[in-house]
């Protein structure tokens, strides 16, 4: 497979280079052809300010990007042709209806003229806002503008997209047409960018994403790989009667525990060892004259994960620092 | 490839008419912005003009010089800053064409508007108060040329690569600034026949000056300087007006504003 993206030794510093702000340091990563790319991050992490590196609109400090084999510092027009951007804010035109802000983009990024018309009419269709085609976006929806905005972003059909946070904020039903929307752009060999802080959204559409924190890679794979290699955030989830959230503080002091989270009527119990802690759980429970309502073992979700590597203080107390597998970089303590 | 290029400029000339039809649909088509545009320049006029006897055909090469400077500047300062605000001007950056092609598109809609509002007074003045005009063609290249390089005057101030640029205000305080004592400097009020030889020599660093003394050789037949020199230097305006602006976007790149 080739590479769409290929990022190397990527640095921004905001000011002079003595005395600016280290926005992203040194980063070095690829994207495949063909694969929807995860970017996760807590805020201020260096998400934005890669990805407006990797669209132009941000010169890199230091480093190397080369998109579909072009060096994007000497050579970005014809990347520029194959690319879409969809930024955090939908940023359509209020004062032009959705027909004309689309027609706008389509007229920029030079669409065939006989073609304009037709596609404009498919993505009006698609994204459900034929009907409002004569309205002016002013009066749409958060939703609604979303939508607009994205089908701005893939009206000249880019082999490469790039979204930053495209679902926050909408109804269910938004998202979930965004969703399937950037899964079927994908099948159709649109490689994808994902910016997010959704953990759970990155989990359902990326096959790989990358975690950086304080403008460093802290990791790089795919989902399911990641949450392997944190064992150590497995959970056990118990709710028990009467008065089960009493218990709490007796759960949570059982040996192997490492950290005890309320949630709900239920303790979820954060552990290395959920066999033997079930054993304890019961044990406990027999003790103590307690019904177990429910009990159940939970792997470690891409959320563990994430936590775990950006170091917020969720689902583990200990912060001990893992070896790399596989030649894989040092995490939670970043590169 | 000779062809690939004639295809990338025919793309790249398309591009800023689009931005600049865009512009119009977007910007220009209010009604404040007519407004401003229509009444501004004959506020200005009669605040100078009122009790001092200038007679009709002084009064309307002034009021196209100040017509086509201030409705061709005004809208520079607002509307950048306005877009890098909504994001709206990060999909123009990302768009597969040059900054030259992004700013051209605007700096052409900036003063087609400008040609616009200028015929007002211009038929104003040769329908109802029976002005000659003495020279159609310094008159109309003085008007495009004007519109021109004030329009791009106007991006100027759009494009400072400021923390605070995406702040229209913060804008708005040095345009005023300079755009204002210009008027005092550039033989509008003042003609350049009456000014110190001091005052004279800041006065040829204008190109408002340049603009009026067009006008005064187009409608009165009477100018300081060479007309095709005042239009050179409206020609050069353009392109020495234009340079910075696209320099500050290379450095709005670096610094990330």
């Amino acid at each position: 497979m080739n590479s769409a993206i290929e990022v190397n030794n990527l640095t921004k510093v905001y000011g002079s280079p003595g005395t600016g702000v280290l926005a992203v340091d040194h980063i070095s990563f690829e994207v495949q052809q063909g694969e929807i790319f995860g970017f996760l991050g807590p805020n201020g992490a260096g998400k934005t300010t890669t990805q407006r590196m990797l669209t132009t609109l941000l010169e890199p400090t230091e480093g190397r990007i080369v998109v579909f084999g072009h060096d994007l510092t000497s050579d970005a027009y014809p990347v520029k042709r194959q690319m879409g951007l969809v930024p955090e804010e939908s940023n359509i035109y209020t004062e032009l209806t959705a027909w004309d802000n689309l027609m706008f983009t389509a007229s920029l990024y030079r669409v065939p003229r006989a073609q304009r018309a037709e596609r404009v009419q498919h993505w009006l269709e698609a994204f459900g806002l034929w009907e409002k085609r004569d309205v002016k976006a002013a009066s749409f929806s958060k939703g609604m503008r979303r939508r607009l905005s994205i089908a701005m972003a893939i009206i000249h059909r880019p082999t490469l997209l790039f979204l930053d946070e495209p679902t926050p904020g909408l109804d269910a039903q938004s998202a979930r047409v965004i969703r399937d929307l950037i899964r079927q752009l994908n099948s159709q060999g649109t490689t994808i960018f994902l910016t997010t802080h959704q953990i759970e959204e990155a989990n359902l559409l990326c096959d790989r994403v990358a975690i950086i924190n304080n403008g460093r890679i802290a990791a790089i794979d795919t989902p399911e790989r990641l949450k392997a290699t944190f064992r150590r955030v497995q959970s056990v989830e118990v709710a028990l009667e009467p008065n089960g959230s009493a218990h709490g503080p007796a759960l949570a002091a059982l040996p192997g525990v490492t950290t005890a989270t309320k949630m709900g009527d239920k303790q979820r119990l954060y552990t290395e060892d959920p066999s033997t802690l079930l054993l304890q759980i019961t044990d406990y429970a027999r003790a103590n004259s307690l019904r177990i309502v429910s009990l159940n073992t939970l792997g470690p979700s891409l959320e563990d994960v994430f936590l775990e590597i950006t170091g917020q203080q969720v689902g583990t107390v200990r912060h001990e620092e893992q070896e790399q597998k596989g030649g894989r970089r040092r995490m939670g303590g970043g590169q | 490839m000779r062809e690939r290029w004639m295809q990338r400029i025919g793309d790249e000339l398309a591009q800023a008419w689009t931005v600049a039809v865009k512009d119009v649909r977007v910007y220009y088509m209010t009604a404040p912005m007519i407004m401003f545009g229509l009444l501004l320049p004959f506020f200005l006029f009669f605040s100078f003009s009122v009790k001092r006897d200038v007679a009709a055909d002084v009064g309307m090469a002034r009021l196209l010089a100040l017509t086509t400077f201030f409705t061709a500047s005004s809208a520079g300062p607002v509307i950048i800053p306005m877009e890098r605000r909504t994001g709206a001007y990060d999909r123009l950056l990302a768009a597969p064409m040059s900054v030259v092609t992004l700013l051209g598109g605007k700096m052409l809609v900036g003063a087609l508007f400008a040609i616009m509002v200028s015929l007002v007074p211009l038929l104003i003045g040769v329908l109802f108060l029976n002005v000659t005009v003495a020279s159609v063609g310094f008159l109309l290249a003085g008007i495009v040329f004007a519109s021109l390089a004030f329009s791009a005057f106007g991006l100027l101030f759009g494009s400072i690569p400021t923390g605070s640029a995406t702040a229209v205000g913060s804008i708005m305080m040095p345009s005023t600034l300079v755009r204002w004592p210009l008027l005092f400097i550039s033989g509008v009020f003042i003609p350049l026949a009456e000014m110190s030889p001091t005052m004279r020599a800041v006065a040829y660093l204008s190109p408002l000056t340049y603009a009026q003394d067009l006008m005064n050789h187009a409608v009165l037949r009477a100018g300081q300087i060479n007309p095709w020199l005042d239009l050179a230097v409206l020609i050069a305006s353009v392109i020495l007006l234009l340079a910075p602006s696209v320099w500050m976007h290379q450095r709005s790149r670096q610094l990330g504003y």
